[in-house]
C-alpha cells in the first residue's frame, strides 16, 4: 500500500507539469487570467488549439504550426529509415565481415556519440554549403543521419555481436552473398533492435531544435523552431493558451511512438542479453 | 563426392603457427575424423577446407581440383555445425532448401529435394516448423538434412554431436555411421571425442600443438600409436605408461616391474631387434591397454608373452560389463580390466596376467615409439 502511494505521488510529480498544459490549452485567455495555474478550466475550449494550429503567428507570417508539422514528418522520417538502415549495415559489417582495423573504426564512429551537437555547427553548415543543400530539408536530412549514424551503428553493432558468426558462415557454404545474407538472414532476426533505433532516432529528430534552427531555411523549418518562434511572437497579449496547445501538437508525435512501441523498446534494450 | 588432398598446409595468425604443415589425403567415399584437444588446430583446419578462413600457405584439392583460393560457395562442400546454424527466421523447409534457392534450382526440384533428405532424416513431419520449436536432436536432424539438400562433393561435420546428452549422441552416431554407409560419401568430421572417431572413421587423424601426430585407421590408432600422445588420447580408460628398466635375459627383451609387496616380475616382450640393444639397462616407457591386464585366463597363459604376477587391489571400479582394478607397479597407478566375476575387493591380493603381444615402448624423452 505504501509503496502504491509512493508511486502515485511520484506519477503526480512527473504528470503535473502535462496536466497543466493541458488545462491550460483548453481555458480562455480570460479563464486563464482569473484562475490559477491548475484550476479547473470553466469552460473546456479547443479556440487555442485551432489557432496555434492555423493562424498562430510565427514570426511575421501568421499561418499556425501546421505547416512545420508536416515539416518535422518530411525531416523526421527519411532522416530516421535512413540512419537506421545504414547503422544496421555498419553493425553487420563491424560484426560479421571484420577487416583490419575495423574494431578501431567502431571505436572512432563512437566518438560522434560524444561530440556535441555546437562543436558540429560550423563546419557543417561549410559543408552543406559545399555541397549547395544550405537551407533545405535534404540538407537538415543528412546532418541527423550523418550524426544519428553513430548511434545506430552502436546499437545495430552490440545487438550483431550476440548473433552467433555461424549463421553468416553457414549461408557463405550455402552459396549466399553479402547482401543476400543481411536481407535474408540477418534483417529478419532485427525486429527488437530496429524497434530500439527508430524510437530513439525519431526522438531526437524529431525533439532537435538547434540544427533545425542552423540549417533549415524559413519554409522548411521543423516544428521545434516554430514552437520557439510563436512563443517569442509577441502581438501585445501572451495567449498562453496558444503557447501551450502549440508545444502539446509539437510533443505529440513523439507521445504517440512511445505508447505504441514502449514496450517494445524496453524488450529491444534487453535483446541479446538473453539468447533468442 | 570426391577425393580430398592437403598438402602442407600453414596458417599463421599473425606470429602465432596454428597449423604447421598439414598433410593428409583420402579416397572418394572416406570417413575421416581429425581428433585432437581443444586448441589442436582441428577447427582451424575444417575452416580451411571449407574456404571460412584463409590458409597460410600450402594447397588443398577437392576432386582433383584447387580450391585453396576459392570462395566457400565455389568448393561445393555442406557443413554442419556445432551450434547447428539454422536460419531462425526460416522454417525447417526454407532451412533446408536456402542453398537450393540461392543456386536457382527450379521451385519443383527444390520441393522434391525437401522430399528426399525430410524422408532420409526422418523429419517430414517437421518441416513448417520453426528452429526455436525443436528439440535438440531435432535440429541436429535438420542442420544435417541442410547439409545433405544439395549433392557436394564433400561433407563437412564440425563436432556435430556436442551438444547432445550422452544418450542421444550416441544413437546419433549410429545414424550418421549408417547414413553414411547409405550414401558413401566423402566425410570430414571433427571431434574431441575419441570414442566417435574410433568408431565412425575410416581413418582417424589425431592433432596436437597444429601437427598431425599419426594419420591412419582406427585400428591402427589403437593398436599401433606413433607415440604416447596419442597412445594415451586415444582409449578409454587411457593406456597406463609406466617408467621401468628395459632388461635382456637369455636373447629376450623384458621389462622388470615391482609390486607394491616388494615382489619382482619379469615381464616378457614378444619381439625386438638389435635398436633396442643401446636401451638395455636404460629406462623406457612400457605402454600396455588395461585389457591386456586381466584376472588369470587359462586358456591364454600358455601363450608365448603372457606374465603373471600377484598384485594387492587399491581399488575396484565395477563398470557393469567388466570391473577396473587399479594396482600399484613400480610406485605408479595402473588400470587393470578384470571380468566382475573374478573381482577382489580393494586391499586383498590377486592375481593377474599381462598380454605382452600388444605393449608398446616410447622414449621416456622424445615420447616417440622405441617398439
Amino acid at each position: 500500500m505504501a509503496l502504491y502511494a509512493v508511486l502515485l505521488l511520484a506519477v503526480l510529480f512527473y504528470l503535473l507539469p502535462l496536466v497543466v498544459m493541458l488545462l491550460t490549452s483548453l481555458k480562455s485567455m480570460a479563464d486563464i487570467r482569473a484562475g490559477n495555474l491548475i484550476s479547473w478550466p470553466e469552460e473546456f475550449l479547443l479556440d487555442a488549439w485551432v489557432k496555434a494550429w492555423s493562424s498562430a503567428c510565427t514570426g511575421v507570417s501568421c499561418e499556425g504550426v501546421g505547416a512545420f508539422f508536416w515539416n518535422s514528418f518530411q525531416i523526421t522520417i527519411p532522416a530516421v529509415l535512413i540512419s537506421t538502415f545504414l547503422g544496421a549495415l555498419n553493425g553487420y559489417v563491424l560484426t560479421k565481415w571484420k577487416f583490419r582495423g575495423s574494431d578501431i573504426f567502431f571505436g572512432l564512429m563512437l566518438f560522434g556519440c560524444f561530440i556535441p551537437f555546437q562543436v558540429v555547427i560550423l563546419p557543417m553548415a561549410q559543408t552543406l554549403g559545399w555541397l549547395g543543400l544550405a537551407n533545405t530539408t535534404t540538407g537538415l536530412v543528412f546532418v541527423h543521419i550523418v550524426y544519428g549514424m553513430a548511434f545506430t551503428t552502436l546499437f545495430f553493432r552490440n545487438f550483431y555481436v550476440s548473433v552467433p558468426s555461424e549463421l553468416v558462415s553457414a549461408a557463405k557454404i550455402d552459396g549466399a552473398g553479402f547482401f543476400t545474407i543481411f536481407w535474408r538472414i540477418i534483417l529478419p532476426l532485427s525486429t527488437p533492435i530496429f524497434v530500439v533505433c527508430i524510437i530513439w532516432q525519431f526522438t531526437q529528430v524529431w525533439n532537435d531544435f538547434l540544427f533545425g534552427v542552423v540549417f533549415s531555411g524559413g519554409d522548411t523549418q521543423p516544428i521545434t523552431v516554430a514552437l520557439n518562434n510563436l512563443v517569442n511572437s509577441s502581438t501585445g497579449v501572451k495567449e498562453y493558451n496558444v503557447d501551450m496547445a502549440a508545444a502539446m501538437i509539437a510533443a505529440l508525435p513523439t507521445l504517440v511512438v512511445y505508447v505504441l512501441a514502449g514496450k517494445y523498446f524496453v524488450r529491444g534494450l534487453t535483446a541479446g542479453a538473453v539468447k533468442g | 563426392m570426391a577425393t580430398l588432398e592437403i598438402s602442407s598446409v600453414k596458417k599463421n595468425y599473425g606470429k602465432v603457427e596454428v597449423l604447421k604443415g598439414i598433410d593428409l589425403s583420402i579416397n572418394d567415399g572416406e570417413f575421416l575424423i581429425l581428433v585432437g584437444p581443444s586448441g589442436c588446430g582441428k577447427s582451424t583446419l575444417m575452416n580451411s577446407i571449407a574456404g571460412l578462413e584463409d590458409v597460410s600457405s600450402g594447397d588443398i584439392h577437392i576432386g582433383g581440383t584447387n580450391v585453396t583460393g576459392l570462395a566457400p560457395k565455389d568448393r561445393d562442400i555442406a557443413m554442419v555445425f556445432q551450434s547447428y546454424a539454422l536460419y531462425p527466421s526460416m522454417t525447417v523447409r526454407g532451412n533446408i532448401s536456402f542453398a537450393l534457392e540461392i543456386r536457382k534450382v527450379p521451385k519443383s526440384e527444390r520441393e522434391e529435394e525437401v522430399e528426399r533428405v525430410a524422408d532420409l532424416l526422418q523429419i517430414s513431419h517437421l518441416l513448417d516448423r520453426k528452429p526455436s520449436e525443436l528439440s535438440g536432436g531435432q535440429r541436429q536432424r535438420v542442420a544435417m538434412g541442410r547439409a545433405l539438400a544439395r549433392h557436394p562433393k564433400i561433407y563437412l561435420f564440425d563436432e556435430p554431436l556436442s551438444n547432445l546428452d550422452a544418450k542421444l549422441r550416441v544413437e546419433m552416431r549410429t545414424e550418421i555411421k549408417k547414413l553414411h554407409q547409405r550414401l558413401k560419401t566423402t566425410i570430414v568430421y571433427v571431434t574431441h571425442d575419441q570414442i566417435e572417431a574410433m568408431t565412425l572413421a575410416d581413418r582417424i587423424a589425431v592433432m596436437k600443438d597444429g601437427e598431425v601426430q599419426q594419420f591412419g585407421t582406427p585400428q591402427q590408432i589403437y593398436d599401433d600409436p606413433a607415440n604416447m600422445f596419442v597412445a594415451g588420447f586415444m582409449g578409454s580408460p587411457a593406456m597406463n605408461f609406466l617408467t621401468c628398466t628395459l632388461e635382456c635375459i637369455d636373447d629376450g627383451y623384458g621389462l622388470s616391474v615391482t609390486t607394491s609387496d616388494d615382489e619382482r616380475y619379469f615381464l616378457p616382450l614378444q619381439h625386438g631387434d638389435s635398436s633396442l640393444q643401446e636401451w638395455i639397462g636404460k629406462e623406457v616407457i612400457l605402454g600396455i591397454r588395461p585389457e591386456q591386464i586381466t584376472h588369470v585366463i587359462p586358456h591364454k597363459q600358455e601363450q608365448s608373452c603372457v606374465a603373471r604376477f600377484t598384485a594387492k587391489v587399491a581399488v575396484a571400479e565395477p563398470t557393469g560389463p567388466d570391473t577396473l582394478v587399479l594396482i600399484n607397479l613400480n610406485g605408479q597407478e595402473v588400470d587393470c580390466r578384470v571380468h566382475p566375476m573374478e573381482e577382489k575387493p580393494a586391499g586383498s591380493d590377486m592375481e593377474f596376467m599381462v598380454d605382452m603381444s600388444k605393449a608398446v615402448l616410447f622414449d621416456p624423452r622424445t615420447e616417440k615409439r622405441l617398439l
